[in-house]
């Protein structure tokens, strides 16, 4: 009797354990998979968020008119469009400079073609090393053989497609000539241009100059109004916002 | 000097290292998470600047450092926030564990390839000038401390201040001894 009813009692008592333990185990679940959907939820909406403001224009329509400047910049602007001046300081072989072409190069297209803000493209040599220096002074010299603005940009956007790693020689003289028949430049004189590196003096006076006068921390820069935008240069959303706001 | 009628100063000297070691825990949580914070956020506003310093190391294909430079930053945060809290911590510790690997190796490659990076884990992205060192043992210094830490954080989750103690989401062992009087009868399941 006795006996029976102790077992009976422990059996209860085991049971009611067993069942504690499993609302236990239970309850902790819960809390687990809420906490591990709320993070996903979380971290679903900022990946949304980054992506969104982060993402590059497309260029539709005709771009605003290009003009080389005898002395070393690119001007791309609307007639009678003088400010706000967006400087873009750049090096044909830098790999962030590439990422920003990519990034917000057709922000800066857009934003000129609409007449809110005049371009400058600075085309330097930033690079002592080879061979990287080496790449860098065979494109600039390629990009300054051609004359015609509306090329001009045209092969500013295929040599930043092109761009050879940091590691390796790169921007050949039969590349660069090809690149050029690509996007329609005609005439032997800039062949001979191309393979001569005619223009790397006059590139490098121009680089040095501009490097020693704007101290640049580095390529690329791009700056509103003489102002540095640092990181916002890759944020297109952004830069649009900051050259509206410099033009009100 | 110790009294020696009561139990309690055997016991104590044995507490007071676990609970030293629980404020151990919560420091490398400290530590780490605020770095992985702040890195983090220093790069989320602008992820083409954190996807150039990926291609940068030269180590994944394009579109696959395109995916890393996006996530990695929004993986700091979560994992950073989670590691302060106290949330997770075992596993957020496991994710930030391999996130230091990842940066260790990624360092180290490029420091034998003889690439000049910016590592681009505080902001920065791209290459540095010819005349900038790149410091490389520098960060893997301070990415293997990170290291240490979430090993520490794994070996003995979640310590003190933890949301997940709040929560009874810290370890079973602590649940086991609760509920526990008698003498048992092991056989006696037999259902």
């Amino acid at each position: 009797m006795s006996k029976r009813a102790r077992e009976a009692s422990a059996k209860a008592r085991a049971a009611a354990q067993r069942e504690a333990v499993r609302k236990q185990e239970q309850r902790k679940r819960t809390t687990m998979l809420t906490t591990i959907g709320v993070i996903v939820v979380v971290a679903g909406a900022v990946t949304w968020w980054s992506v969104r403001q982060s993402a590059s224009e497309q260029v539709t329509g005709a771009l605003a008119p290009v003009t080389i400047q005898p002395d070393g910049p690119i001007v791309m602007a609307r007639p009678g469009v003088t400010a706000p001046v967006i400087d873009v300081y750049e090096d044909y072989q830098c790999p962030a400079c590439k990422q920003l072409e990519l990034t917000s190069g057709s922000t800066l297209k857009n934003l000129a073609a609409e007449g809110k803000a005049k371009v400058v493209y600075h085309l330097l040599t930033i690079f002592k090393q080879e061979p990287t220096m080496s790449n860098s002074l065979r494109a600039a010299s390629a990009a300054r053989c051609v004359t015609d603005g509306a090329q001009w940009i045209k092969y500013h956007d295929r040599l930043y497609q092109e761009q050879p790693s940091e590691t390796s020689v790169g921007f050949g003289a039969d590349d660069l000539v090809r690149w050029g028949r690509d996007i329609g430049v005609t005439g032997a004189d800039f062949e001979t241009c191309v393979r001569d590196q005619k223009n790397v003096a006059a590139h490098q006076q121009y680089s040095a100059q501009v490097i020693a006068t704007q101290k640049l921390p580095g390529t690329p820069t791009v700056m509103l109004d003489g102002q540095s935008l640092g990181t916002t240069a890759f944020v297109p959303s952004a830069l649009r916002e900051a050259v509206l706001d410099a033009a009100k | 000097m110790v009294q020696l009628a009561s139990g309690r100063p055997v016991l104590s000297p044995l507490q007071s290292v676990a609970t030293a070691l629980s404020w151990v825990t919560t420091l490398a949580r400290l530590v780490l998470g605020v770095s992985l914070f702040v890195a983090g956020a220093i790069k989320i506003g602008a992820p083409a600047v954190s996807v150039q310093a990926v291609k940068a190391y030269e180590l994944l294909p394009d579109t696959l450092a395109t995916v890393v430079g996006h996530g990695l930053p929004i993986v700091e945060i979560i994992v950073g926030i989670l590691l302060v809290l106290g949330l997770l911590t075992r596993p957020s510790a496991v994710v930030g564990g391999l996130l230091m690997v990842a940066f260790i190796v990624g360092i180290s490659s490029a420091w034998a390839r003889g690439l000049r990076i910016d590592c681009g884990c505080f902001g920065g992205g791209g290459t540095v000038g010819a005349d900038q060192d790149p410091g490389y043992i520098w960060e893997l210094l301070r990415d293997v401390g990170f290291l240490l830490c979430a090993a520490w954080i794994v070996y003995r989750p979640p310590g003190r201040l933890a949301m997940d103690s709040a929560l009874g989401l810290a370890g079973s062992r602590e649940l086991g001894t609760a509920g526990d009087d008698e003498d048992d009868e092991d056989g006696s399941d037999t259902d």
